[in-house]
């Protein structure tokens, strides 16, 4: 069974390589389907294979980066990414994420660092949670009532009152379909970037439902944006942390392999969802990476790894399912309609 | 003008980016790790390339890993889409519905 | 759009094969007999390739070799008796070190 194993250069061991491709597949389904990178999915895998935690950060981030332009390109044939609003928010982010690591190095200084931003990461997990399924529930109630617009039944609206403000200079995002001042992106993402910073993370868990409630993207839109923003950052983190020696280059390599494939599924699936599909699978999505937060708070590790595998691998499957079914009809039509054209 | 305004934040975006100390790189800060790869028992030209430029240029190295990341993020998609294309089917247009 | 993309596969094969690396340093492995940080000398007894069970880091060979440790990047401070993982400048005189890794101290499974 040699032949299962890789070699992985600068770590200098073998590494189970069907495993990677693995990991790297259902994250690229995952991420193509939601708009976020997903490194808070890989590292768990990474650790059972027996991957050095000193290169998994870093390689997680090169292979996001590699993963989210697949995504991105594909996404934004289907007209979904707003390259100017993308651009606009990179700003924002930057600042923000800088901010933030302000933030978490004066926590440092007064010794308060561990706890403050593992609850205030659960506290902001659960805030997404509690406002994805109470703007379904709400978008549900409007269907039944038959309050329906444009785009169907839409729950919250903060948005609409956020769009009022005219501070100039006014922008259109034409791909988005909105008109609102440019400090409203700005702000939004100079937020979420300080969140960002504070946690430690990448932010398109954060910056999805952002889009969505506070700017006023369509889901579908807001995953395509989001993923463009992933894709930038992921390639200048990917330089950072190739500077400092924590990229295991040939892993990034095969993952890659596995995401790219995973990366169109998953993309390719937000054509067959609904938008309040994609938002609840996200917040499902969310409460298990906030209980393996949890988890991990009180040091109870492999039941947080199980949580995290174990939700990857359900999200996984129901994108999945969704792609085929959907592709299936699809053609079914298709070739409904040629015997139709021909007859 | 008013295309100015149209492109400014993509401008302030670029000139953040050239300004690496104020970025801070997704996933927090790294502390620099030594590690020197083995390259003794290594025959692949392929291996020793990347072992080299990880022993010997730190900056090198994370120029060449994000080219190389950015390559096969290129070429993959490209190989991928040509895959799905051969599907049949329509990848170029999606209905808006929410609920 | 395609051909843009081509184009941005050919600059970026281009610039990785044009751009090979300056330096191409060797590898020397063994254990740490003395280590000057001040005057920036370090004194190893070198092992070789032949790695088993006993001899994991490999066997040792005898012979002592002495590094210019001035400009290298050190991780953890090596002591006698570590196991230690260099990369040098093999056409060097004084055997100029690029970076020197504490296998024996060096944990990669932490963060």
């Amino acid at each position: 069974m040699e032949w299962l194993y890789m070699y992985m250069p600068i770590a200098g061991i073998d590494i189970f390589w069907p495993g990677l491709v693995l990991i790297g597949f259902s994250v690229g389904v995952i991420g193509g389907f939601f708009g976020m990178g997903g490194a808070w999915m890989v590292t768990p895998g990474l650790n059972i294979l027996g991957f050095p935690m000193a290169f998994a950060i870093g390689t997680d981030i090169a292979h996001i980066a590699g993963k989210s332009m697949v995504s991105t390109f594909r996404h934004s044939k289907f007209g979904n990414v707003d390259y100017v609003l993308g651009l606009t928010m990179v700003v924002g982010t930057v600042v923000g994420i800088e901010c933030g690591a302000q933030i978490v190095m004066w926590l440092e200084a007064i010794g308060k660092v561990g706890p403050v931003v593992r609850w205030v990461y659960v506290g902001v997990l659960a805030l997404i949670a509690l406002m994805v399924f109470s703007d379904y529930y709400k978008a549900h109630k409007k269907k039944k009532a038959g309050v329906v617009d444009e785009h169907g039944a839409v729950g919250f609206t903060w948005y609409k009152t956020l769009h009022k403000i005219n501070i100039p200079p006014m922008m259109h995002f034409k791909v988005a379909g909105i008109y609102c001042s440019a400090w409203l992106p700005i702000s939004v993402s100079f937020l979420t970037g300080v969140l960002a910073g504070f946690l430690g993370i990448g932010g398109g868990l954060l910056r999805m439902p952002a889009l969505i409630y506070l700017v006023g993207c369509p889901t579908h839109v807001a995953v395509g944006t989001d993923l463009f923003e992933v894709m930038i950052s992921g390639l200048y983190g990917t330089f950072t942390y190739g500077v400092k020696g924590r990229i295991e280059v040939w892993a990034v390599f095969v993952m890659l392999c596995g995401a790219a494939i995973g990366a169109q599924i998953g993309t390719v699936a937000t054509k067959y969802a609904k938008g309040y599909g994609i938002r609840v699978a996200f917040g499902l999505a969310v409460v298990a990476c906030m209980i393996s937060v949890i988890l991990k708070q009180y040091k109870i590790d492999l039941a947080a790894t199980v949580v995290i595998l174990g939700a990857v691998g359900a999200i996984c499957v129901y994108i999945c399912g969704i792609m085929f079914k959907g592709a299936a009809n699809e053609l079914r039509e298709k070739k409904a309609n040629s015997k139709l054209a021909a007859a | 003008m008013k295309r100015f305004y149209r492109i400014w934040p993509a401008f302030v975006a670029l000139a953040m980016l050239l300004v690496p100390e104020l970025v801070m790189a997704a996933g927090g800060k790294a502390e620099m790790l030594i590690v020197v790869a083995d390259n003794r028992t290594v025959e692949s030209g392929w291996f020793k390339f990347w072992i080299d430029a990880y022993n010997t240029d730190p900056f090198m190295f994370g120029l060449y890993c994000t080219l190389f990341t950015g390559f096969l993020g290129v070429s993959l998609g490209l190989i991928t889409d040509q895959i799905m294309k051969r599907t049949g089917l329509d990848l170029t247009s999606r209905k808006l519905v929410e609920h | 759009m395609k051909s843009k993309i081509l184009c941005c596969i050919v600059t970026m094969i281009v610039a990785l094969c044009v751009a090979a690396p300056a330096n191409a340093a060797d590898v020397a492995q063994g254990k740490c007999v003395s280590y000057d940080k001040d005057k920036g000398v370090l004194v190893i007894e070198e092992f070789n390739t032949k790695f088993s069970k006993e001899n994991k880091f490999g066997e040792p060979t005898g012979k002592q070799s002495t590094f210019n440790t001035k400009e290298a990047l050190v991780g953890i401070t090596p002591t006698p008796g570590d196991i230690i993982r260099l990369a040098y400048d093999g056409k060097s005189a004084d055997k100029k070190t690029f970076r020197v890794m504490n296998v024996t101290k060096q944990d990669l499974m932490k963060k």
